[in-house]
């Protein structure tokens, strides 16, 4: 047999197995019902876009804002945790300051201008961190200060222990 | 920025910084040492002041660094904030009284010498008694209106007793703007800056002693500091011996005063002393020495317009441009 015939044949036969005609077109009322509703749902899907767009510009604003203002809740966690260790490290410290007397009998005006110098510098940043501190200011802005006035009360520990060495030598 | 090596007075006090902190770490008679017997001669004792010198200079150093690194934090906090006075107390609010609680004493600071301890609570100041839910705040807030060198009188509570204690505001030291916030204003380029406002030159080598009563006796007078050492090169006029009883008409009480004083001159400026010299009184003109710093002579206050209506006007401190 001709293999034309056979596809002829199939053809037809497929056509016949093809169901009835689909049912009666709807009237206005069910096309405007159906409109709606199509409408309804591209409007979800564009509230949907729309609020993800939202999410992403929101977050990218704020991680802009924790990367300039160097805040995250893990640094905030993280200032938490060490500030009371830097406090403890001071302590060592301003316990050896507070055996030695307030100035040496004579004063070697050089050594004590360093020593006077940062002793007004801790001051002022004693007086910040009172401030900061109960103005609830940024865990980063305390840890920071509470830094510097580690790094100065070791200076002044050296300078004075350099004081008093000069100072016994003489 | 200023590039740092390790001079031989760097090590020097590294090594001395390492056997404070083994003190701090381990209070009690340090090991006796066998020291070598050595003859007391000429050579020996020049080495013995070099190496001193060398190990001031290098503490003077660490001084100015760690000066300059905090200021930097500072001015980040305070920015363009000129000096105003401190007492050096870190507070917080008392839990079971009215008043602030003193969480910190700053070492060396005004509030130490003026005998507050950790733990007081402040509960009057200058008369005004601390009421309300933030007594700390209230304290902050009055310190804020306090002129540097005036007094502050503070009730403290201390073991359930009043005390009344008299604390000096010092002038803070002052808050530089840094060379990147002055590019911003549209100024500079800037010279490098060596730090806090400290003496250098002639005057480093100026000795001086606190008055004791016996001490006051033999020289006349029951207040001033005693120069044990004038200092080099004539520099302010004064001689070994003199007593200061007056600087500009401050007082000195002691000679970390004196220092503190005199720290707060620029190199040029002129001043006026009052001493005893043999036993009389003498009214000294003196000018401190260009040489005495690195601070630079032209450095000023000056008031800069905001850039937007909403922002204020701010005081930025203005370095020249010729040479210290």
């Amino acid at each position: 047999m001709h293999p034309d015939l056979d596809q002829q044949r199939s053809l037809a036969r497929r056509l016949r197995e093809l169901p009835d005609e689909a049912a009666q077109p709807y009237g206005w009322r069910e096309f405007q019902r159906r409109s709606g509703a199509r409408r309804r749902a591209g409007q979800g899907l564009a509230g949907g876009r729309a609020l993800a767009t939202a999410s992403v510009l929101a977050l990218g604003i704020i991680a802009v804002w924790t990367r300039l203002d160097g805040w995250s809740p893990q640094s905030a966690r993280l200032t938490r945790e060490a500030l009371p260790p830097l406090a403890g490290r001071t302590a060592a410290m301003e316990h050896w300051l507070a055996s030695l007397p307030s100035e040496p009998a004579v004063v070697h005006v050089g050594t004590r201008a360093a020593v006077t110098g940062l002793e007004d510098r801790i001051a002022q940043v004693d007086d910040l961190l009172s401030a900061e501190r109960l103005d609830e200011a940024h865990p980063a802005r305390l840890l920071a200060l509470q830094q510097a006035r580690t790094r100065l009360v070791g200076a002044l520990v050296q300078v004075r222990y350099a004081e008093t060495l000069a100072d016994e030598s003489r | 920025m200023k590039k740092f090596h390790l001079t031989p007075s760097w090590h020097m006090l590294i090594a001395s910084s390492a056997a404070a902190c083994v003190a701090v770490a381990a209070p009690g008679p340090p090991p006796a040492a066998v020291l070598p017997e050595v003859r007391a001669d000429g050579d020996l004792d020049a080495q013995l002041d070099a190496a001193r010198k060398r190990l001031e200079e290098a503490a003077h150093e660490v001084a100015q660094l760690s000066s300059q690194l905090s200021g930097s934090v500072i001015q980040q906090v305070m920015p363009f904030e000129p000096g105003h006075a401190i007492i050096g107390v870190q507070l917080e609010p008392a839990t079971g009284t009215a008043g602030a609680r003193v969480r910190e004493v700053s070492p060396g600071g005004p509030a130490a010498e003026a005998g507050i301890h950790v733990g007081d609570v402040i509960v009057a100041v200058n008369g005004t008694e601390l009421k309300g839910r933030e007594p700390a705040r209230q304290v902050v807030r009055i310190m804020r209106d306090v002129q540097p060198d005036a007094t502050v009188h503070l009730r403290v509570l201390r073991d359930g007793k009043t005390r009344e204690l008299s604390v000096t505001a010092r002038p803070g030291p002052a808050v530089l703007a840094s060379v990147h916030g002055l590019s911003d204003l549209g100024f500079g380029p800037f010279p490098e800056w060596h730090g806090a406002l400290m003496l250098h030159g002639p005057l480093m080598d100026m000795e001086l002693a606190t008055l004791t009563p016996r001490l006051g006796g033999y020289f006349g007078s029951d207040q001033g500091v005693l120069v044990v050492r004038a200092p080099a090169d004539g520099a302010l006029k004064l001689e070994d011996g003199d007593v200061i009883l007056a600087i500009d008409g401050r007082q000195p009480t002691s000679g970390s005063h004196a220092t503190r004083i005199l720290s707060s001159y620029q190199p040029g400026e002129k001043l006026t002393l009052r001493i005893i010299r043999q036993h009389k009184t003498l009214e000294v003109d003196a000018t401190l020495p260009e040489s005495m710093g690195r601070i630079r002579k032209d450095m000023m206050w000056r008031e800069v317009a905001p850039r937007e209506r909403t922002e204020p006007a701010r005081r930025v401190l203005i370095l020249g441009r010729d040479e210290a």
